[in-house]
């Protein structure tokens, strides 16, 4: 017998009997300002958040915050002067400085955001090999819960699809935290209307 | 093999460090304790989850079947384990195809219990644990001693002088912010020059057929998604039937663990990457068989959460390496006495049964319960943590005797008088060692009761 049959079959002889797959409600969140909590917990988790009127100033707010870097990677078409993905090997994008990434929607209650594979530009390991992640996020994506997260994201075939809600980290030594473990050391989020 | 009492009494003879290490596991459950009143839906949460992972349970053949599908049509190779020679065998044989001598690996708990390093070690192949706790138990040869926080039984002064000897930092460095520094240096040379990545499996989807990862470090990502060929291996009770479901799931994990509101990254592998290879290694190794135990079976609902370790009054003074087993604390004393009950048989002893496991746990799993039950099954079989039988069988024919028990009663008050404070002498008995008894009372409430009947 092969090694799936046997299992299989040890589990048809030893399981329990029926039990009901509950119906999960879409809790959502109890607090008054999404915006406002999503930024709260982003900064609470080591993040820094920048703002923006229009989208063209994304570069503006990166500028600002990253006045040394050198290499300025982004997926977004709309910032031309910043390099493009031009290599599918992963590797090439070690030494990357700055990485600037579209997310396609942010939590409140825990400040995660969902990225897929196409707003890495096909690098997947873009967001994690970058020293620093810039994440755009518009405040209409902004949702409460993580109910209403994965309701409004379904399940289309994102090939690779990760929820990040900050910076590296690790406090795996005497439980201090030390932000910039093996990935990004900082994350900034930039909020567009 | 020692007990865990005896290994416990071991770690307690230094003192402080016993101290130190019930503070900082207590400063951990403090914060998931606050983290959990930021969800008003908590408890619903904790129900909701338990019964989904019944539901699976009691479909998990269907399930596994739904996943194996969904997963090979989203182009992955799917492997099944009956044990951990099966899942090692798996695992070295993609290593041969692709000629791989260098694999890095994140937290996985069943490769511990599967002792893949080892095995690997033993095969030539060069293993890197890449999460920062991992690498540094794995620099000194240990096991991990907490299933979150491999470490956390370690002084900064020890990681630094592991880290001087092995990745050349200065001598006498103990700030955590360097040491994790020298880490990042070293363990990217390791990310680029790797050609495998093996990672463990937070949650396997029936739904979908991919399979989520949650890390703060981001040390599982770089690795899948800098090499060619990823693993991911997987416990088969780690199903779950929809996507959706991760809401619940999500949203308990690292709240219960470490207090955050949810892991840094929380990853959901679906396809392989271009040109790349996608194996996942479904395993076995004993699960089926807790399956058939009706009274046992909810442990298979563990999410690997560490709460109940936290919390756990025993565990935190004495250390995960008093266990002995690969993963410690209360859901271990209760996970590893159905896979060797001689040699674990001693863990389900190592509890006050305060409870205080099962009311963190995030799904629920009735640990406490367990581990009196698993301690019924340990005194039939005759095993030494059973208890005294001789001693018990006196005590409850003393107790059966009123007359007896009056009179033994008031001899056992008069010797108490006669030895005050700490009574040494009484310290043959395990419970009066490191107990002082409580002062003897003039008399009895026997005694008293029938003098205010007299009286009246």
């Amino acid at each position: 017998m092969s090694s799936k049959a046997s299992i299989l079959s040890k589990i048809k002889a030893n399981k329990p009997n029926p039990w009901p797959l509950p119906d999960v409600p879409v809790f959502q969140t109890s607090a008054p300002d999404k915006k406002k909590l999503f930024i709260q917990i982003l900064e609470r988790g080591g993040s820094k958040v920048g703002y923006v009127d229009h989208i063209t100033k994304v570069v503006d707010v990166v500028a600002s915050f990253f006045p040394d870097r050198l290499r300025t990677l982004s997926t977004l078409p709309y910032l031309e002067d910043t390099e493009k993905i031009t290599s599918l090997e992963p590797k090439f994008y070690e030494g990357t400085d700055v990485a600037i990434v579209e997310g396609v929607l942010g939590v409140a209650e825990n400040g995660a955001i969902w990225i897929t594979e196409k707003e890495m530009g096909g690098i997947r390991v873009l967001p994690f090999i970058t020293q620093h992640l810039v994440m755009v996020v518009s405040e209409k994506s902004l949702v409460g819960t993580m109910h209403e997260a994965y309701k409004s994201i379904g399940s289309p075939n994102t090939d690779f699809g990760v929820f990040i809600a900050g910076p590296s980290k690790t406090a795996d030594i005497e439980q201090s935290l030390v932000i910039g473990a093996q990935g990004a050391r900082s994350l900034l989020v930039i909020l567009t209307p | 093999m020692m007990s865990h009492a005896k290994k416990a009494a071991i770690f307690n003879k230094d003192e402080a460090r016993t101290d130190w290490h019930d503070a900082s596991l207590w400063m951990v459950r403090k914060k998931r304790d606050f983290a959990v009143t930021e969800i008003p839906e908590w408890e619903f949460l904790r129900e909701f989850a338990s019964d989904i992972k019944s539901h699976t349970l009691s479909k998990l053949d269907e399930y596994l079947e739904s996943f194996e599908k969904a997963a090979t049509q989203n182009g992955a190779i799917v492997h099944w384990a009956t044990d951990a020679k099966e899942h090692n065998d798996i695992v070295l044989s993609i290593l041969n195809k692709h000629h791989a001598k260098k694999m890095v690996k994140s937290k996985s708990m069943l490769t511990e219990e599967c002792h893949l390093n080892d095995f690997l070690d033993a095969h030539k192949i060069e293993v890197i644990d890449s999460d920062l706790g991992e690498r540094i138990i794995q620099l000194l040869d240990e096991p991990p001693s907490h299933i979150v926080l491999p470490a956390i039984h370690l002084k900064k002064e020890e990681i630094g002088e592991l880290f001087h000897k092995e990745l050349h930092t200065e001598k006498g460095a103990t700030d955590p912010q360097y040491l994790t520094e020298a880490a990042r240096h070293h363990l990217r040379e390791k990310f680029h020059t790797a050609q495998v990545a093996l990672t463990g499996v937070n949650f396997g989807i029936a739904e979908t057929g991919e399979v989520v990862v949650c890390t703060n470090e981001g040390n599982a990502d770089m690795g899948v998604h800098l090499t060619p060929v990823q693993i991911h291996s997987m416990g088969i009770e780690k199903l779950i039937p929809r996507r959706s479901d991760l809401a619940v799931f999500t949203r308990l994990l690292a709240r219960s663990a470490t207090g955050q509101p949810i892991t840094v990254f929380t990853s959901h592998h679906r396809k392989p990457k271009i040109e790349g290879e996608m194996h996942i290694i479904l395993v076995d190794n004993g699960r089926t068989t807790q399956l058939g135990k009706p009274d046992f079976r909810n442990s298979l609902k563990c999410i690997r959460c560490g709460a109940c370790m936290n919390t756990c009054p025993i565990y935190r003074r004495s250390g995960g390496h008093s266990y002995e087993s690969t993963i410690p604390g209360p859901i271990g004393s209760i996970l590893t006495p159905g896979i060797d009950l001689k040699k674990y048989g001693n863990l389900p002893f190592a509890s006050t049964l305060c409870g205080s496991c099962t009311d963190v746990c995030p799904v629920k799993i009735d640990i406490h319960d367990q581990l009196y039950k698993w301690r019924q099954i340990v005194s039939e079989a005759g095993l030494p943590e059973g208890g005294n039988k001789t001693l018990m069988g006196m005590l409850g024919s003393g107790l059966a005797a009123p007359r007896f028990f009056h009179r033994l009663g008031n001899l056992g008050r008069k010797i108490l008088r006669l030895f005050p404070g700490n009574e040494k002498f009484l310290s043959f008995t395990i419970w009066t060692r490191e107990r002082n008894l409580p002062k003897a009372p003039v008399e009895s409430f026997r005694d008293w009761y029938a003098k205010q009947a007299k009286n009246e």
